[in-house]
């Protein structure tokens, strides 16, 4: 890892566990505070990823439940909060909710259906990538309960089929099917395709694995399969931990992980001083993207008594709101 | 077009009059040729050509990375395909049989359909494929299958009668930003009486316009795909009764072309609704309703439907001509509507 990456992964780990002390405290988000557990490691993993702004990167799904492979990417703290506080500013404009969103310029692309699908979805992505012969790789997270669904398997599948450039992490839940992750390496041999375990404790030792895969995939070595097992084992390295190491090696300084940590809590805390004052969405911005085969409402369809002179064209009533 | 292309799409440009699926085989072609981004996918239809051989010499035209052959995964290849247009390319999915769209209905109404709106962007993906009974094709490979789709905004939904309908509107569902689903009667694809001459220099025809297929006083037929045919013939029966039938072709389904509807039923103040799909549920309940809402003054009478019955599509022959709407039952609907 480069000094610039051991920095980035800093910054982007303090981010993390500052927006999870938030949310934990501000008592107005609806959202299981467990949920928003962002695994440091899922952010090592992102990082070894090309990384644009302008949709020339690679491209990253992250899982439903952890924003960290978002933050690798670029998405904001302010943008995390404004999706979990359902703003008219969040970047679904409150018509989705979820902690991930799709950003193609910046490579983000949000969760959205059972475990499995976005494993089709980022094949297909992958699948564009090699057709035009770009240095372009996909990544998703999916929880190990994917294995279980035939969806999973038939991604899984046609990426194998067509040796597309894609990175499939399977996350340990921690709830049913525990331990599963741990069966990739027959999963994968059945598809014909590389399997990893990350069995380092390091993130150092993470970040070059992952590295590695991503270097595979995008010379045309097919996809990898990566088992990622449980946040709550002791064997990991966490953030700290983590932090001390790049201390002791000499990456960083006192001082200057000093000011990387207070530079990300600003950063969190700016946020969500910001979207306390944020309105909700407008009432009609519930049908701004609704553009096909919508007869317009009529009166009667809402609360509002019918206009008796304005039966055939009246205009459109807003939807009622609590 | 390439001097290489196969006789099935050229068929116009050597003077004689092309079959509904030449049409569709045609418009895939020019757009294959017009646009790089755009490519197949689906079962078989690489060297095998496709069980109806609508892809037959494509693969040696543009290559097995434009024309996929897909493993027996609808639902994996459908959200693949969903990838491939967030990433700019314009991919045409096959199903062999459009029952076959089942196991993809999942991520078509969960991701495709809902993409837009949660602010991901349009996804230009048309998932094309036969339909309809009469084939003696049994429940699997016999069904309609557009109210599965018609209540999920997001989606839209064509179905044409004709071969020129038929290459315009799949031209223009490929340019389409928005995810179509196409479907195409299989009773239509060498329909003798279903052959013409096809428009050339980038016929397209745009979605969500119906066509006045037959101008007429009396009675409205609304319809689509193969029953467009039979209405026409109903309606030449019932010009023998002095009763002027206006046949509309809605050719999408989805956006519905309300104004022509209304409009007709304005003007004749009688409306048969005419589906191969089955009842309960079928489209004509969307139709009736809507013109309840806007032509309700007008009507001379009730709005009546003629539909398959509720029932799976029926393997044998003799049952399944009890399940499909005939020309006599439109027939007998529009003589006894009439009489209103």
């Amino acid at each position: 890892m480069s000094r610039d990456e051991i920095e980035d992964l800093l910054y982007q780990g303090y981010q993390g566990r500052r927006l999870e002390e938030g949310v934990r405290r501000s008592g107005f988000l609806q959202w299981p505070e467990h949920a928003v557990g962002i695994d440091t490691r899922s952010i090592v993993i992102s990082r070894t990823m090309k990384h644009a702004v302008d949709g020339r990167g690679d491209l990253c799904c992250p899982g439903p439940m952890s924003p960290g492979p978002a933050l690798a990417f670029g998405a904001t703290p302010l943008e995390f909060l404004r999706q979990l506080a359902h703003r008219g500013t969040s970047p679904a404009a409150a018509r989705a909710g979820g902690l991930s969103w799709t950003d193609l310029r910046r490579g983000l692309i949000g969760w959205d259906g059972p475990p499995g699908m976005m494993t089709q979805v980022l094949a297909g992505a992958a699948l564009a990538f090699a057709q035009r012969g770009e240095n372009r790789a996909a990544l998703v997270f999916e929880s190990e309960k994917a294995l279980d669904t035939g969806g999973w398997h038939e991604g899984l599948n046609f990426a194998a089929a067509r040796r597309v450039p894609i990175i499939v992490v399977l996350v340990a839940s921690g709830s049913a099917g525990v331990g599963r992750v741990r069966q990739i390496e027959e999963v994968a041999r059945a598809y014909g395709i590389k399997a990893v375990t990350i069995d380092q404790d390091s993130h150092a030792g993470i970040f070059a694995t992952l590295r590695g895969a991503r270097r595979r995939a995008a010379l045309g070595g097919g996809p990898t399969l990566v088992a990622l097992e449980g946040a709550t084992d002791d064997r990991w390295q966490s953030h700290e931990e983590f932090a001390s190491w790049a201390l002791t090696e000499g990456h960083v300084t006192e001082g200057e992980l000093e000011s990387i940590r207070r530079a990300a809590a600003a950063g969190v805390d700016h946020a969500f001083a910001r979207i306390v004052k944020e309105p909700g969405p407008e009432p009609h911005d519930a049908l701004a993207a609704v553009r096909i085969g919508s007869p317009p409402l009529r009166p009667w369809t809402r609360l509002k008594s019918p206009r008796p002179d304005g039966v055939a064209e009246a205009p459109m009533e807003g939807p009622s709101v609590n | 077009m390439s001097t290489d292309a196969p006789v099935h799409v050229t068929r116009t440009r050597s003077g004689k009059p092309a079959t509904f699926l030449e049409a569709i085989a045609e418009a895939l072609w020019e757009e294959m040729e017009r646009d790089e981004r755009v490519f197949l996918m689906g079962e078989d239809i690489g060297a095998y050509g496709g069980a109806f051989k609508v892809t037959r010499g494509f693969i040696e035209r543009f290559g097995a990375s434009r024309v996929i052959d897909t493993p027996i995964s609808e639902g994996g290849f459908t959200g693949a395909a969903a990838g491939a247009a967030h990433m700019g390319l314009r991919p045409v999915v096959e199903m062999q049989f459009m029952d076959f769209i089942s196991p993809a209905y999942d991520v078509l109404t969960n991701y495709v359909a809902t993409s837009l709106y949660r602010g991901a962007g349009p996804l230009p993906l048309v998932v094309r494929g036969p339909v309809g009974g009469g084939n003696r094709g049994g429940p699997f490979h016999s069904q309609n299958v557009e109210m599965a789709f018609f209540h999920t905004p997001g989606l839209k939904i064509v179905y044409p009668s004709t071969p020129a309908d038929a290459k315009g509107l799949l031209k223009s569902a490929i340019r389409d930003d928005d995810p179509v689903i196409f479907e195409e009667h299989k009773g239509l694809y060498r329909a003798p009486h279903c052959r013409e001459l096809l428009p050339q220099q980038d016929h397209v025809v745009p979605i969500g316009r119906a066509r006045t297929a037959l101008e007429g006083e009396d009675l409205t037929i609304v319809t689509y795909g193969l029953m467009v045919h039979r209405s026409l013939e109903a309606a030449a029966e019932l010009a023998r009764d002095r009763i002027r039938v206006e046949v509309i072709d809605l050719r999408t389904l989805l956006p519905l072309d309300e104004e022509t509807i209304v409009a007709s039923v304005r003007k004749t103040g009688k409306l048969l609704i005419v589906h191969e799909d089955t009842r309960t549920g079928g489209i004509a309940g969307e139709i009736a309703m809507r013109v309840n809402e806007r032509a309700f003054e007008w009507l001379d009478g009730p709005i009546l439907r003629v539909t398959a019955i509720d029932s799976p599509v029926p393997f044998s022959g003799e049952l399944e001509d009890f399940f499909l709407p005939s020309v006599a039952d439109v027939v007998t609907a529009g003589r006894y509507l009439s009489r209103y």
